[in-house]
């Protein structure tokens, strides 16, 4: 158990460092601090309407942001080691491909989750200068789209060990930002096309990742509520579950990936 | 006389990738605290015959065993420390920070990795540089680090893929008496490597690969008492002509 806790504490630094260190996530944060400090001192004239429209960009930003720096993440954790030839000493050492996958997995999930936690804390920093609480359906919505970002670095993962980087980014992006805008409207939409398009549009709505589940911004801009526990629990287990399906598949990737 | 234990066997390995016979019918044996140089041309089957070593890579047919186990069971390759022939470490850490990794990945507490950081910093000669990030090394430090982290954990078989490739001449000198003093103190070692002179001046015994076969394999030391035959002579004759008489 230590030498596993080791091995995954190692690996989970690693992802963290790398985050960290990277120009662009700190570029991103730079510019989170910068678009969020003049929304945080914006006053709408007690305007409840305006006060929402910056809640709403300020969240809609705060997801996007997620989005790159989850995809970034999660597509990085290979193909780097592939390129630079670290996968050899990698591997050399007595650990199993599989925990290197969970472990990298754990890392890069970790590492996004500090970013998502600072974005919702300059978030909720200017929420309360603008006189807003904490609600409860706040701290729901923190969670659904921390399980978000855990279920976009698996998918991200998945991708990088069966397309090339560039289409994975891309694949990944349209799959989840696809879902998060469309997602609900495909089955609807589904109705409206002859067969095999329409069975095609059930296929991708059946296996797509859907990001659309997790968004809880409309509820948190207009007060309507935290939702039901039990549907909130769902989201979270198909998150899990998701997760899980992509990291299997990703683990047989990798075992079956020759060096 | 007290016999040595194997530490490395292949029995008949045959790796092949589609119709290219990368490695074929490969049969060596490494006894404990043994150097064994590997030598060979471009795509002669070294690096294959490394990957098998440490389990990247399974033979298509044959055995590959070390300290009696399968390469590929990570027990079995705590007992190994591998050295690449290039590999750009990743460049956001230092020399510091990637022992740190490599020593979590065995398994190793901190206190331990921490005191055998500081003594392989001083060893391979980073100490001054171990907080510059790697992305600022040359290759010949690339190369210095990759050695501090397969001696890491200090495993009793090192398997070192052109270790001379990237140094400059004082840190040659310097490998090469950290490979003796490793040799001293009793560890088994397998590198491959086109430095002939290295290799004749540090080995007990070669194996010499062309096309993915073995066409001899014995002692260093017997070359010197044939007559005008070196390992350079012998390398050429095997690459040449095949089978050595």
């Amino acid at each position: 158990m230590k030498t596993f806790l080791r091995q995954i504490g190692a690996l989970v630094r690693l992802s963290f460092v790398e985050l960290w260190r990277r120009n662009d996530v700190f570029g991103l944060l730079v510019l989170a601090l910068a678009l969020m400090a003049p929304l945080s001192m914006a006053s709408p004239f007690g305007a409840s309407g305006a006060s929402r429209y910056l809640d709403e960009a300020a969240l809609l930003l705060i997801w996007a942001f997620s989005l790159f720096i989850a995809l970034g993440t999660g597509s990085r954790l290979f193909p780097p080691e592939f390129e630079s030839r670290t996968v050899y000493p990698l591997l050399s050492k007595p650990i199993s491909r599989g925990r290197v996958l969970f472990g990298k997995y754990l890392g890069a999930v970790s590492a996004s989750w500090s970013a998502l936690a600072f974005f919702y804390a300059l978030y909720f920093g200017s929420s309360l200068l603008r006189g807003g609480s904490a609600s409860a359906e706040f701290f729901q919505a923190v969670a659904l789209h921390f399980a978000f970002v855990a279920l976009a670095v698996s998918v991200a993962l998945l991708g990088s060990l069966l397309v090339t980087p560039s289409a994975n980014l891309t694949l990944s992006a349209i799959a989840l930002t696809g879902m998060f805008f469309f997602g609900r409207r495909l089955p609807e939409y589904a109705e409206t096309l002859s067969a095999p398009l329409a069975w095609l549009t059930r296929l991708v709505y059946a296996v797509g990742p859907h990001a659309e589940f997790f968004d809880m911004r409309q509820r948190l801009v207009h007060g309507w509520g935290a939702v039901d526990a039990g549907v909130f629990a769902v989201v979270l287990a198909y998150a899990a579950a998701y997760s899980c399906v992509c990291l299997a598949l990703a683990a047989a990737a990798l075992k079956r990936r020759r060096l | 006389m007290k016999q040595s234990a194997e530490v490395v066997r292949i029995e008949h390995a045959t790796r092949t990738f589609g119709a290219v016979r990368a490695v074929d019918d490969l049969s060596l044996s490494l006894s404990e605290g043994e150097v064994m140089g590997f030598l060979g041309t471009n795509g002669a089957g070294k690096t294959t015959t490394i990957k098998m070593l440490l389990g990247l890579a399974r033979p298509t047919s044959g055995v590959v065993s070390v300290f009696g186990g399968d390469p590929s069971d990570p027990a079995t390759r705590a007992k190994m420390g591998y050295m690449p022939e290039i590999a750009y470490y990743y460049p956001y850490l230092n020399a510091r920070e990637l022992l740190s990794f490599y020593g979590g990945l065995c398994g190793m507490d901190r206190r331990t990795v921490r005191a055998r950081t500081d003594e392989l910093l001083e060893t391979v000669g980073l100490a001054e540089a171990a907080k510059r990030p790697l992305k600022t090394y040359s290759k010949g430090m690339l190369q210095r680090a990759g050695v501090a982290q397969a001696l890491l954990a200090d495993p009793p078989l090192l398997v070192l893929d052109e270790p001379f490739t990237g140094l400059d001449p004082l840190a040659r000198i310097h490998f090469r008496e950290l490979m003796r003093s490793l040799r001293d103190k009793g560890k088994t070692i397998f590198f491959s490597s086109h430095e002939l002179g290295e290799t004749e001046l540090l080995c007990d015994r070669v194996a010499i690969m062309k096309q993915g076969r073995c066409f001899y394999q014995g002692p260093v030391r017997q070359l010197a008492g044939e007559g005008e035959r070196n390992l350079e002579r012998l390398f050429l004759d095997v690459l040449e002509k095949g089978a050595v008489s």
